[in-house]
């Protein structure tokens, strides 16, 4: 019976973020969400766990305001939480994250299998589970699109591009999943109930046994701009007329 | 000894990395080595697209993943401290990228767009998307060697200079990993390569039924173009093969023309069409966040907008 841990990221939600008038991000009326690939980690961990039994905790690493990803997360399966959190934990860049991931799950979680998405839909970088694997010095395959437990080894789908590279390791493992490796479930109501009962770890910045300095720095972060015409017809024929006459003054209908 | 290092999975990958890679070397006043994989081949040809020295990985056994290399590599790195290290951001190259920097205890801008060299302060400054593509993040990285994942075609293959002289040197095999590769299975389909076309008509959720894509397809044939589509038609419905899917997780397209049908106009899929010449949405919901992103738009029902289209443009062009 398989233990295992998911990973997740509490993020700000792309479909908010708005383009200020000189260039800047305007994010003054963003929501959070919890990242895409990881509710699809979650689910895989739990689909696991009801086939295989065993434990699912479900770890994030942030600042203590994302208390509400914990209650998410929780209503997709896991049987607890852990939270490693501290103020300054806002941005993290990938080697950070990992190795504070690193640092919590070696000393203080037993593990059979670490599950995370490809990649965060915030930054994407899709760097924090392989990095995570090698300074755990476990076994990683990413881009797994279809996950088997089959006795004490891992069996992956992982989807490169000439197709699909099956490839086995032993426990303990980490995979990364995309998205096509299950259809993450729809909290219920009693689901969002029962999570509020689960257990919190809580982890602080001093329990960890080293202070992470960043490896890369974000020099600015600017609105990628995009200007169009942004002409409107509507369905009436002349519109139509107008709409084709445009593109063929454009000289793209040849 | 230090360097512009490059690692990708074939040579035209290679020659592309070091497009950039010999114009940073130049800058940084360096040298450019290029990895090869178990192909003694290409080493002259390598020489010839800007490498002065090859490091040749012996082939790996037919079980082993290509990450069975990381542990030559780090050697390698550790021996030789280089200044750069890009690498080719295929799926492997970006696993493969990430556990080498976690190893050498440095930075990595993953996909990254452009680099520019601030010679003042003597920092490489790359640009990478970040939220879904909605925003440009340019990063710096503190430590060595600064670390990259470059996407395929990104830079133009560097041109190929007779007479180039070179070392070449051959690495210690890798020992056996603990991952082994039981099966390699090739994609079932070939599908039709979309990345150049100049037209492409895309199929967005708006589409009700698996049937009506023959009328995106009506249209795109109406216009000398292809069909694309958004994610929600080829991950979720599996109507459309994924080679299809524009976004960022997808394919990106450069057309002249693009005409998103029933296409909602998430910053993900727009930021697969960035680079189009013109692009138009035929949605019903005005608010549709692709009118924001498209030169002309027609507010209005698809299955009543496309027939009237596909007759316009067989006017037009008749």
């Amino acid at each position: 019976m398989p233990n295992i841990i998911a990973c997740f990221k509490w993020v700000i939600d792309e479909a908010y973020i708005r383009a200020g008038s000189s260039g800047e991000l305007d994010m003054r009326s963003v929501n959070y969400k919890l990242s895409d690939y990881d509710r699809n980690a979650i689910e895989e961990a739990a689909r696991i766990k009801e086939e295989h039994g065993g434990t699912v905790i479900a770890l994030t690493v942030g600042i203590p305001g994302g208390t509400k990803g914990l209650k998410d997360a929780l209503s997709r399966g896991p049987d607890k939480a852990c939270f490693i959190s501290d103020p300054s934990f806002e941005n993290l860049e990938p080697s950070q994250t990992a190795a504070i991931l690193a640092d919590v799950i070696g000393r203080k979680l037993d593990y059979d299998l670490i599950i995370c998405g490809e990649g965060s839909s915030d930054l994407y970088a899709r760097q924090v589970g392989p990095r995570l694997a090698e300074t755990l010095g476990i076994p990683c395959i990413s881009f797994v699109q279809k996950l088997t437990i089959d006795g004490n080894r891992i069996i992956a789908e992982r989807k490169v591009e000439e197709g699909i590279e099956v490839t086995a390791a032993p426990m303990p493992a980490l995979v990364t999943v995309v998205p096509d490796i299950n259809n993450p479930r729809i909290p219920g109501v009693k689901d969002t109930l029962t999570a509020s009962k689960k257990e919190v770890i809580t982890i602080t910045k001093d329990d960890l046994s080293s202070a992470y300095e960043p490896t890369l720095r974000t020099v600015s972060m600017t609105a990628a701009s995009m200007e169009r015409n942004c002409v409107k017809f509507t369905a009436e024929p002349s519109d139509i007329t107008a709409f084709i006459e445009a593109l063929a003054k454009e000289g793209v209908l040849r | 000894m230090a360097g512009v290092w490059i690692f990708a999975e074939n040579l035209q990958q290679t020659a592309e990395l070091l497009s950039i890679g010999s114009d940073l070397a130049s800058k940084l006043m360096t040298t450019t080595s290029a990895f090869l994989i178990g192909n003694t081949d290409s080493a002259d040809d390598c020489i010839a697209f800007g490498a002065d020295e090859i490091m040749e990985l012996p082939a790996l056994a037919g079980d082993q993943p290509l990450d069975a290399y990381i542990p030559v590599i780090v050697a390698e790195a550790q021996t030789a401290d280089p200044d750069v290290f890009l690498i080719a951001a295929t799926v492997r190259g970006k696993d493969i990228a990430a556990r080498l920097a976690a190893r050498l205890k440095t930075g990595l801008c993953s996909d990254c767009i452009g680099v520019t060299f601030d010679e003042g302060n003597n920092v490489l400054e790359m640009d990478r998307l970040a939220y879904g593509g909605a925003a440009i993040q340019k990063v710096a990285c503190m430590t060595r060697p600064v670390m990259a994942t470059i996407p395929p075609g990104t830079y133009k293959p560097a041109p190929q200079q007779s007479g180039r002289q070179g070392t070449i040197r051959e690495l210690q095999a890798p020992q056996p990993s603990p991952s082994t590769v039981l099966e390699r299975r090739p994609k079932e389909t070939q599908v039709k390569d979309i990345t150049e076309s100049r037209i492409v008509v895309c199929a967005g959720r708006g589409i009700e039924r698996k049937e009506d894509l023959s009328l995106v397809q009506e249209l795109a044939t109406a216009l000398g173009g292809e069909i694309g589509c958004t994610r929600p038609i080829s991950e979720e419905a599996h109507w459309l093969p994924e080679e299809l899917c524009i976004g960022l997780s997808g394919i990106s397209v450069k057309p002249d023309l693009y005409i998103g049908l029933g296409v909602s106009g998430q910053v993900q899929h727009v930021t697969g069409i960035r680079d189009a010449k013109v692009i138009c949405a035929v949605n019903k919901d005005e608010n549709a966040p692709l009118f924001g992103a498209a030169d002309y738009g027609i507010v209005g029902d698809l299955y009543d907008v496309v027939p009237k289209l596909i007759e316009a443009v067989k006017k037009a062009k008749a």
